[in-house]
């Protein structure tokens, strides 16, 4: 039974993987992207990281696809550029791909090879539940697990930042671009005068004043 | 079945740098919210490294594991947090005037400067897989935001993105190769992985030995060393100049500070595996780096070449696996950071003064019209260069005689070789600025390529700005001073190297 779900789970992982890569839609990629991730939850089912599982299907399958979709969606399939950067790209490419995943192939297979005939690591009771993670969260890695709250944190700050200018770029009504506009001797006066929003915030031209600022700002974000 | 929770022992007294870090990102954060603080943000970032610098040193001589093995605070993490802060404290001073501060918000940008150094500082003392990770990371994101603060220069967001995707491949390729290393020795701990390789009793296990080869491939991304060096001339021209500068020195110690922790403690046992792959990294990267560097007329492409041909000859240190080999590492990170400081000061007082931006034609006659610009950027280029009486020429011999001690005397030669090369492109700048006629600073002067017009308004006075010229005078003067009485450095560099042999 167990080497029957893996089989199937492999399959599917390796199939979907493949499929991400090949398929021309974006759209059956993402699809396709979904079938692998499921498969790979599977596996961690089958390797007892039962809680590893639920959150692979959870944020990957659930948040992070359904974010791909919206990007696919919207961006919409571009034609492949024809753009040559670096000659003979597209020749040595796949070579290269090719021999890293030779590569790839012997370090993976000579270990695991070895480890057909065994029963697979002594897991001891509890390994991979969430108790057993949170404990390791809490103990073992509290320091990195501390650091990649301060890592979100300055994550969301970079992205209020960047959303900022979004809205700049977009063609609002109010028409006054502030490109090629030097800026002012203090346009800090424009900046982030709204304390509560972490919504997107309006381009911080010099000249504005806080209420074509915000009017423009409101005008800028309903057509996204 | 619940278990007790162990709260691990958490030594404040080591941890303090990295807590006072912390505390000062969301102190800087916050002065954004409130409209009076706002102009104070440059100010308190400034006593924030201050304090966290006397922390460092405070800590010095300290050989210690914190929170259950996640980081070793010793000289080698100190004296690389240093860097990394004396280096922000720079960035905060040159970004005094700096549009894309404005546009990006004055709190937000320092917070996220600083929170750029705290990943430097985690990963300087990172010796666990996990924390490794999480550091770089930390470090990188905050860097990809601040290359594209200029938020209204079209090259800025291509540098941000660029850097992004890249870094980002980096990243995935490192995480894939820490993968394979944790399933090769069966743990995430510097000292475990050591310790499970050498329970094999066997070198060369495959598996390993591909996690090793993409952990290099990852840090390799980080370092800019070639061939994994083609984002860096873009990246650093499209960035902000004082980002620019932070990037080209800071990152690199950091990252060439968890590079040596990572090969010379954990991955010891397969030296005579890796040591050939990377000196051949070194010799590309000195040979492209230099070569490269030739034909940019841009002053921050020239040194994002210089930065790829240096971080060439920073690698030798690592190749040796010896602690004279780390001893020289340390010294060329150092000296490489004044050279960069005093050069990065130029080029940005030269960028709000001239129409040129970034342009060699904006030194053009510097040394008639700007004496203390002028001797700033020539003693920094010399000392990139290697000459004697700078800093870089000890560096240079320090490494070079641990690279003949080491056996990797072809390696040597390359460094020799790629000074040699060198010279062409340095000394070009040190001929405009004294053998040029000054080129036209008015605004008056027809459009020129290169001043597009989105360009800064322009700052006479920007020439004589204590924040710009006092950082360039300071830099060029401890290149000078280093090169003449290495002494001090020299001591500071063997304490960094005998903490991890």
């Amino acid at each position: 039974m167990e080497a029957v779900l893996f089989f199937a789970a492999a399959i599917g992982a390796l199939g979907g993987a493949m499929g991400v890569v090949a398929l021309r839609d974006p759209f059956y990629g993402v699809l396709a992207l979904v079938i692998h991730l499921f498969s790979l939850a599977v596996l961690f089912l089958l390797l007892s990281a039962a809680f590893l599982a639920a959150a692979q299907v959870v944020v990957y399958a659930g948040a992070v696809v359904v974010l791909y979709v919206f990007v696919a969606a919207y961006v919409g399939g571009d034609r492949e550029s024809e753009l040559e950067p670096i000659r003979g790209q597209r020749f040595l490419a796949p070579l290269l791909g090719a021999a890293l995943f030779i590569e790839l192939a012997i370090a993976v297979l000579g270990s695991s090879l070895l480890a057909l005939g065994t029963d697979g690591p002594d897991v001891k009771a509890g390994f991979g539940d969430p108790a057993e993670i949170g404990y390791l969260l809490l103990e073992r890695f509290l320091l990195p697990f501390e650091a990649s709250s301060i890592l979100l944190l300055l994550a969301a700050v970079g992205a209020v930042i960047l959303a900022g200018r979004r809205v700049d770029l977009g063609s609002g009504p109010s028409g006054s671009h502030s490109r090629g506009v030097p800026a002012g001797p203090n346009p800090s006066s424009a900046e982030l005068h709204d304390e509560e929003a972490p919504q997107p915030v309006g381009g911080r031209q010099p000249g504005d004043t806080s209420d074509e600022h915000s009017a423009k700002r409101s005008e800028g974000v309903s057509p996204a | 079945m619940i278990a007790a929770f162990h709260a691990p022992d958490i030594y404040y007294a080591g941890l303090s740098p990295v807590i006072a870090l912390t505390v000062a990102i969301c102190v800087v954060l916050l002065t954004a919210v409130f409209q009076p603080l706002r102009r104070t943000a440059p100010a308190l970032t400034l006593i924030a490294l201050a304090t966290t610098a006397g922390l460092l040193i405070w800590q010095g001589g300290e050989e210690i594991d914190l929170v259950s093995g996640a980081l070793r605070l010793d000289d080698l993490a100190i004296a690389i947090s240093l860097i990394a802060v004396l280096s922000a404290a720079f960035a905060v001073l040159l970004s005094i005037r700096e549009p894309a501060v404005e546009q990006a918000g004055s709190g937000e940008y320092h917070a996220l400067l600083l929170g750029s150094v705290l990943g430097m500082a985690l990963l300087a003392q990172a010796q666990n897989l996990v924390s490794l990770f999480v550091a770089i990371e930390t470090l990188s994101i905050p860097l990809y935001i601040l290359c594209a603060t200029d938020l209204r220069r079209e090259r800025s967001l291509e540098a941000g993105l660029k850097y992004l995707i890249i870094g980002s491949l980096g990243s995935a390729t490192l995480l894939y190769g820490l993968a394979f290393l944790y399933g090769g020795s069966g743990s995430t701990d510097f000292a475990g992985i050591a310790a499970g390789i050498g329970q094999k009793g066997v070198t060369g296990d495959p598996l390993v030995l591909i996690g090793i080869a993409l952990a290099a491939v990852g840090l390799a991304f980080k370092t800019s060393i070639a061939p994994f060096h083609q984002w860096t001339p873009d990246v650093y021209q499209g960035a902000p100049t004082p980002i620019t500068g932070f990037m080209a020195v800071a990152t690199k110690a950091a990252a060439f500070a968890v590079f040596v922790r990572f090969f010379d403690v954990a991955l010891i046992s397969e030296a005579s595996e890796w040591q050939p792959a990377l000196a051949v990294l070194a010799a590309a990267s000195i040979v492209i780096g230099n070569v490269g560097a030739l034909g940019q007329s841009s002053l921050k492409r020239l040194l994002g070449y210089s930065g790829i041909a240096q971080a060439g000859y920073i690698l030798g240190g690592l190749v040796v696996a010896s602690e004279a080999g780390v001893n020289a590492l340390v010294f060329y990170l150092v000296a490489y950071a004044f050279m960069n400081f005093a050069a990065f000061a130029v080029v940005v007082a030269r960028e709000r003064e001239t129409i040129y931006g970034d342009d060699i034609r904006a030194v053009q006659g510097l040394g008639a019209e700007r004496p203390l610009l002028a001797w700033p950027l020539t003693i920094s280029m010399l000392g990139l260069a290697g000459l004697p009486a700078t800093a870089g020429f000890i560096g240079k011999l320090y490494l070079i005689e641990a690279l003949v001690e080491g056996d990797y005397t072809w390696l040597a030669v390359f460094i020799a070789v790629g000074t040699m090369i060198s010279l062409a492109y340095y000394l070009r700048v040190v001929a405009a600025m004294w053998m040029r006629p000054g080129g036209e600073t008015s605004a008056a002067a027809p459009a020129i390529v290169g001043a597009s017009p989105e360009a800064d308004p322009i700052d006479p006075e920007a020439g004589r700005r204590m924040y710009l010229v006092a950082p360039a005078l300071l830099a060029a003067a401890a290149v000078v001073i280093f090169g003449v009485i290495p002494q001090p450095l020299v001591e500071f560099a063997e304490h960094a190297g005998a903490s991890l042999f």
